[in-house]
Formats: C-alpha cells, structure tokens, sequence
C-alpha cells in the first residue's frame, strides 16, 4: 500500500469529519436558535435572568461568534458544558458510552455470527427447507421494526411472564458488586440486546446467503469438487473464504454504527446510553450536548469507513497500490 | 464448515442464550437478597434530574429532591399549604409587615453533623439575591437577612411584600456552598450530599437513578423509610408494568391509557392529583403592536363568540379522557382558594347559535357563501392560523376539536406546526392568531398573575416577555400592583378573584380544562400516602412533598423471601427447554454431517 493513498485517505476522512462539525453546529440552530426561551419557559425567571443564562450558555453572541468559540474549545479537546446538567459533555459521554457499547457491540456480534452462519448454510442448499425457512425468517427481522419487536418483547418477558425486569441497566440503587452486580446487568441486558440481535441478523443473513450465491457458481468450486475434497471442505475452505468479503466490510461499517444504533430499543428498555442521552439533549435542546453526540457518532462511521478503505488497501493490492 | 466447527458454534450460541435466559432467576435473587433489613421505597419516574443543583435546576424531578434535602424556615401543611414552622419554630413581625424576626428551632444540625445556624440562613438568602440564584431569587430579590444570634435572624423587605412570613426558600449549608466562587456557583455539581431535610442525595446515576438516604439529624426526627430509589423510565408504560409487577412502589406520570383501571387492581391505588396546571387557547391581542395578528381577534365580541363555540366538556372527556377537568378562568394557584367562583350564567357557556348571533351582529358575515365568515369591511375572511406544539401528546385531538368548533360557526383554520422553541419565538414576533400551550402554578398566585401585566408584553421580538396573551390592561396592572403588596390576605385573595374575572371577560386567554398529576402506588409497603392538598392534590411530587416522611412500611409487606419464585421456576423450564433443543439441534447436524461424509 503506497503511503499516497493513505495520506489521501486520512485527509479525506479529516475533512468529512471538519464538514460534520460545521453542519452539526449550524443544524441544530437552524431548529431552534434560543433554547433558553424554551427550556425555561413556565419558570418565574426575569428577564435579565434569562439574559445572564444566555451569557453562562454562550449563547449570547453573534453565530458566527458561537461558533469560532466552539472551534477554539473543540480543538483544545473541550466539547463544552451540557445547558441541562452542567456537567462536561465529555462526563455525560463517558457515563453513557459503555452501556450502549456493552448493549448495541453485543447485539452487533451475535447478530453477526448467528446471521453468517444462517447465511451460508441457507446459500449453500438453496432452495432446501432450511434456506426458505431461513429467508423468509431473515426478511421478516430485517423489516421488522426494532421498537415493535422490543415492545412485544417486553410485554412478553416483563409484564406477561414476569422474568425480566422491565428496564435499566441493573437494579436501581442496587449495592451489589463484581458477580453479583455483573449477573444483575446482564438480566438487564438480555431482552433489549435479544430484539437488537434478532432485528441486525437478518441483513448479515440475507447479504451472506447472496454471496454464497454467487460464489457456489464459480468454477473453483466444481475443481475443488473434482479433486475428490468433501462437500464440507469445499464450503469451508473454498466457498466462505471468498463470499465472507461483503459482509467484512459491512460488518465493519455496522461497528461504525454500534454507538448510534438503537435509540429506540434504549428508550423502550430505559437503557442509560448514547441513544437516550441523545433523546434527552433533543427535548433542550442541548446545543453542546449535541454536538458532542452527533460529532462522536459521525467520527465513529468514519472511522471505520477509514478502517474498511484502508483494509481494502491491504487486502486488495490493486486497490492501495493505484 | 467442519462438523466440529459447527457443534461449537452451536454449542457457544446455545451457550449465550441459556446464559442470558438463566439470569432471569439469578438476577432477581441477586436483587433481593441485597440489605434485606434496609426500607427502601422505590420511586418510578420518567423525567430524570437535570442538576441536583439548585441554583441551576428547573425540572420538576429535580425539585423534589431538594424538596427532601433542604429544609426552608417555614413549611406549608399537607392538607391546605398553611404555613407551618420548619427550621424556624416562630417568627415575630416588625416594621408594620416589612420585617420578620425568625427563630430558629434548638440543637439544628446539617446532616453532615455541622451546626445549622443564623448564619446559614442569611448566606442563603443575601448570597442568593446578589448572585440571582434561579431558584430562590423571584422570592429573595427585595430581601435582606441580618444575623442577630446563632438561632435569630431578621429578613427585611424593601417593598411590602404579602408572602411573607412565609419563607419557602431552600436554605443550603453556607459550609458547602459559601467556598464555591460565584462564577462557578451554576456549575458546582452539588453531588455534597449535605442537607437539613428529612433524606439527603447519596448519589446521582445520570439517566438510570438516583437514591437518597434517611438524614439521622433530622429535626423532626428520622424518617420510618432510610433509602428513596427514584428510578428513571424512559418509557412510562414499562414503568406501570414495574408497579403491577412490584418492582416499584411508586409511579409518577402514569400515561392516561395506562390509568383508567389501574387503581382497580389488587394492592395498587390509582391518585388523580390536581395542582392547578391547565391548557388554554390562546389568541393574539396585539398590545405588542408588533406582528400580524388577524384584526378580527382584537373585536372582543369575536374573543366572546370564540369561547361560545368551544365545547370544554368535550375537550375534557375526548382528550384528557375525563380526568382533570373542564376549564373556567386562569388557575393561578394549585390552592383553590385563589379561583374565584363564576356563576354559570357569567360564563362563555358552548352555545354555537349564540356565538354566531354575536359574529353575526358585529358584521362577520359570510358573503361569498363559501362557509367562511369575512371582516365587516370584506378585506379578508376569518381564517386564523392555528399554532400547534409537535412535542404536546394532546396537540392532534386538540387542534381536530376546536378547528372543528371554530369550523361550525363559520371560522376557518390553517395549521402550522411547531417545536416550544420555535413557537416561543412566533408567539414572541407576535405572527401567530391562535396556540394551544399550557402553564402550571406555584403556590403563591403572584408569579402567574404577573405573566399577564403590560410590562410582560412583547414590544421587541428580541425580549420576548411572558405575556403570551399579548394583551394589556391598565385595570387588571392596577389590581396586579395592589394584590403584589396587599398584606391582608382576605383583602388580597378578593383583589386576586377580580382579576381572574376580568381576565376571563377578556377571553384572550380560553382555559380549555386543567389536567391532573397521574399518579399510582403499591397498597402492600407502605401507608401514610398523603395527599397535597387533602383530597385533589398528588401525593409525591406535590409542593413540598411531605409523603415521604410520614410513609410507615407494613410488616411483612412485599418482602421477597429470596427462593425461587415464578420467575426462577420458568427460568428453569425455559434453560432446560433451549438445553434440550440445542442438544438436539447439534446432534441433528452431527448426523447430517455424517450424511455429507458418507
């Protein structure tokens, strides 16, 4: 891989992230350019107060002159102070990250390699049993919406059957620790990370089965048939190999998606991550909260867009070598 | 893939799902056998803190924490908001009503174990006053606090003012508060935990909870519960599913399609708790002068035949499903004793034949015979543009009905639809005929009735005041003024009525119902629920929330023994069940792969 196409690479990656940043901050001003008004409205606050709020907020200058704060603090690696908490948006992040990370990362692999597995076993026998049973179970998770599923699910497990609890990431106010307390998340996280795998699997199922395919017409497979290799050998050795690759890179692109991925799913199983902090900072609206989140899942999809476009280089000679 | 290979994965998959299946027992009784002996009421609710600072906080969850942390001087009672002592066990009056001279009780602690004295008091109420604290300076603006001992201080007000000797003020600890410097007063965290209220913060999980403990030093002595979980739900209807299941104990803004026979059932009681909030139909009266409101809406007779032709009962029983009720005039005060009484036959009763006979007499007609009226001098038709809350739950049914009503007395409608933000900048521009919003009261009437003077009117779009109504009154500034420093409470609560009257005759302003604070919680724990006020108010979340000291837990109530209950026992099943399956499965393949082998 030439350094050229890196250094291209990585700049092109820096300037989407510059255009995401600029937009970010206008966007949400677009909407709603004076979120003190709203926020505090019904509140006995006179106008000077609301005035003095609009100072401490950094609201109170022109856009322009909003903005070229906001990229002096961002590029000293300060995403500001949230309006609604006061905290550091970089505290806020912190704490709501990992839920989503542990939820959403988790969904993502099992819904990967149950969906792969689905894939290239109903590709491989196509139109046996198994791949139309496992096609039309793949079409209905992938069309399914996720907050249909979850509130089925937790009308079911929660509030029909009674064996899970109804949301949260562990018990409120729980003392517990270390085992204890790592069991009792995981009660927690079981039925939103269930709907989250079963709505993901069936786009790596179906992509999977595509590819396979494809692949199962390609006359290597007939040789390696001919040399006298086993059905399964001939899959596994010859078929995958060459079918995984489409589903790499989506995976892959997914993972860029894990952090913003399930804004519905958490608010429906009160999941305290990244998708209910967004809610929240939208309800403000938030200004600095917001840009924190959305700057923070548009670097995460160009990032692994980067990662996907440099692997390619490494996979694919002819790719990084141009 | 080889045979081996898939009995792995399958044997790995089987192995996730009975591993997050077999939770579903171990989790609970993980759960319950946590301090056991600990009384821990759990509170459901669907709003988390924004701050625990209350010198930045405005939401309503945040406010009962410092409900519960800081103490003020004087408290209001449960059943009527009387005023009761607090910190302070009796207070003098002075200066012909200008000054109260407060008595602490004896022996005060904060619950960090430090003396509360005099001077705490006076930190709190001078600090707050020159540094504009939020939530204290509407009441500590024209105060001055002097120390005369440890237990004695005396509050001075510039102005007459008819609040006092009330003195609802949070007093927070000048030791924790005092070493903070001003410009960081806004952002301290807050998170000290220090309070001479009945519980006091022990931590704050954002978007997940938060728990307080019992405060030892209390001044009425400790409480009967020592732990409050609030737990936050981002979705309401889990949250009443965690009450029926027991998970809670306490549910607070129950959907309304979720409480309609949720009291009915064993072991919860349902609470229809009214503090004076209420939506209105607003319309533009143009006192700003900026703006372009339809001129037809400055003619009160077409004000007058607008509030003839909207049916409140049908608003009250179609869109808040009959639990609040139907709107008169402005609620300024979740005490009713501030709400006048207007006879019936005053009132702008739904009567469509009468509100077209006053449009008819004032000269709107319809002319072209198209079913919409016109200005007497035919410039333009009566069709006023409607603004809609997109983040109100009730805005759809709302705007279907009264478009309707206005419809069939001949006046049309257009509908734009808004976030608050952008409709508090419309409204502010004064570009706007008709909105529907809401309000919700404090105690003393002053604050809402003060929202609707002349000086609150928008008269530049870039200082949006608080008058919505857009409208003004030199009669109803004048009583404004008179009630603001009328220290005669019977005398102020009768200048009070007459502005309401007459704001209600104006009809810029049409109440459509108030709703109430839904609201449910377990029979089985605890009793003492009490309600704020006595027999129409909530029972937590109320003004000063004193519920929660006076909840007694029941013996034996709600207790988990710590076997295995329904749920272990079909955790079990279930294992078993996927065990069995993925057994089968897995020799399924095995011989399949034996199959492909032969």
């Amino acid at each position: 891989m030439r350094p050229r196409f890196v250094v291209g690479k990585v700049l092109g990656a820096l300037s989407t992230l510059a255009f995401v940043v600029v937009v970010n901050f206008f966007l949400f001003r677009v909407v709603n350019d004076d979120p003190v008004e709203s926020m505090f409205r019904g509140r006995n606050l006179s106008i000077e107060q609301k005035d003095r709020l609009r100072q401490q907020f950094n609201l109170d200058g022109t856009r322009f002159e909003q903005f070229a704060a906001y990229v002096r603090e961002l590029l000293s690696g300060n995403l500001g102070v949230s309006l609604q908490s006061r905290r550091p948006v970089t505290t806020e992040i912190g704490e709501a990250i990992w839920p989503t990370i542990a939820l959403v990362g988790t969904a993502t692999t099992l819904s990967m390699i149950i969906g792969i597995s689905i894939g290239i076993r109903a590709g491989w026998r196509r139109r046996s049993r198994f791949d139309v049973g496992s096609t039309t179970f793949s079409m209905f998770t992938y069309s399914v919406p996720d907050f249909w599923l979850a509130m089925l699910v937790l009308g079911l497990f929660s509030v029909q059957l009674g064996v899970f609890p109804t949301g949260g990431l562990q018990d409120a106010g729980t003392t517990a620790t270390g085992i204890s307390l790592l069991l009792d998340q995981l009660h927690h996280m079981a039925l939103p990370c269930l709907v989250l795998a079963i709505a993901y699997l069936g786009e790596y199922a179906i992509v999977m089965r595509s590819s396979m395919l494809d692949t199962v017409r390609e006359d290597y497979l007939q040789l390696a048939r001919a040399k006298g290799l086993r059905d399964v050998d001939v899959r596994r050795r010859h078929a995958v190999p060459n079918a995984v690759l489409p589903v790499v890179s989506l995976s892959a692109l997914n993972f860029g998606f894990v952090l913003s991925g399930a804004i519905a799913v958490e608010s429906i199983f009160s999941w305290p991550g990244l998708g209910q902090a967004t809610l929240q900072a939208i309800r403000g609206p938030d200004f600095p909260m917001l840009q924190g989140l959305f700057l923070l899942f548009s670097a995460a999809v160009i990032v692994a867009n980067l990662a996907v476009d440099l692997l390619y280089g490494v996979l694919d000679p002819r790719v990084g070598g141009r | 893939m080889a045979g081996r290979d898939r009995v792995a994965v399958g044997a790995v998959v089987s192995g996730l799902v009975v591993a997050a299946f077999a939770t579903m027992g171990l989790g609970s009784s993980v759960a319950a056998s946590v301090d056991d002996e600990v009384v821990t009421l759990t509170v459901g609710v669907i709003q988390d803190l924004d701050t625990p600072n209350v010198t930045a906080g405005f939401l309503v969850s945040s406010y009962e924490v410092w409900n519960l942390q800081y103490a003020t001087l004087t408290d209001k009672a449960a059943a009527d908001f009387a005023t009761e002592p607090s910190l302070a066990e009796s207070w003098v009056e002075g200066d012909g009503g200008l000054s109260y001279t407060y008595t602490l009780r004896e022996g005060l602690e904060w619950s960090d174990g430090e003396p509360l004295t005099a001077d705490d008091v006076a930190f709190t109420i001078n600090t707050s006053r020159d540094q504009a604290w939020a939530n204290h300076s509407s009441i500590t603006a024209n105060l001055d606090a002097t120390v005369i001992d440890d237990r004695t201080v005396k509050i001075t007000s510039s102005v007459p003012d008819p609040k006092l000797p009330i003195m609802d003020v949070y007093i927070v600890p000048e030791h924790v508060w005092g070493p903070v410097a001003e410009g960081d007063v806004t952002t301290y965290e807050a998170l000290d935990g220090v309070g001479s209220g009945a519980f006091t913060l022990r931590e704050w999980k954002s978007g997940q909870s938060w728990t307080m403990d019992a405060n030892p030093s209390y001044f009425k002595g400790e409480p009967a519960i020592d732990v409050i979980v609030f737990r936050v739900f981002t979705n309401a209807d889990a949250m009443v599913a965690a009450l029926q299941q027991g998970e809670i104990d306490f549910a607070h803004s129950v959907p309304s399609s979720s409480f309609e026979g949720l009291g009915d059932e064993a072991g919860i009681e349902s609470v229809f708790g009214q503090q004076g909030g209420f939506s209105e139909l607003a319309m533009n009266g143009m006192a700003g002068g900026i703006g372009d409101g339809h001129p037809a809406l400055v003619d009160i007779d077409v004000r007058h035949a607008i509030h003839r032709a909207i049916d409140k009962q049908a608003l009250f029983d179609r869109v808040i499903l009959g639990l609040g009720s139907p709107g008169v005039t402005l609620s300024v005060s979740p005490d009713p004793v501030w709400q006048p009484e207007i006879p019936v036959e005053e009132q702008f009763t739904y009567d469509p034949a009468a509100a077209n006979q006053l449009l008819d007499e004032a000269g709107y007609v319809d002319t072209d015979g198209n079913g919409i009226r016109e200005m007497p001098d035919g410039s333009q038709e009566l069709v006023f543009r409607y603004a809609e809350r997109s983040e109100s739950d009730i805005a759809a049914p709302v705007r279907e009905l009264i478009t309707g009503f206005l419809e069939a007395v001949g006046i049309g409608t257009t509908v734009d639809v808004y976030d608050d933000g952008q409709l508090t900048e419309v409204v502010g521009s004064g570009e706007y005929d008709l909105f529907v919003w809401g309000w919700t009261p404090f105690v003393d009437p002053d604050p809402m009735l003060s929202y609707f003077t002349c000086d609150q009117v928008t008269f530049d779009a870039e200082v949006i005041g608080y008058n919505d109504a857009n409208w003004c009154s030199e009669e109803y500034d004048a009583l404004y003024a008179a009630q603001n420093q009328e220290l005669d409470r019977e005398r102020r609560i009768e200048i009070v009525h007459e502005m309401l009257r007459l704001f209600y005759a104006e009809s810029t302003y049409i109440v459509l119902f108030e709703d109430a604070d839904l609201q449910a919680y377990r029979t089985d724990r605890f009793t003492g629920w009490t309600r704020q006020p006595a027999e129409t108010g909530p029972v937590l979340f109320s003004n000063t929330s004193p519920t929660y000291f006076l909840l007694q837990p029941i013996d034996g109530g709600g207790g988990d023994d710590g076997g295995l209950g329904t749920g272990a026992l079909i955790a079990i099943i279930v294992g078993v069940l996927v065990l069995v399956g993925g057994g089968a499965v897995v020799v399924m393949r095995s011989r399949s792969n034996r199959d492909e082998r032969d």
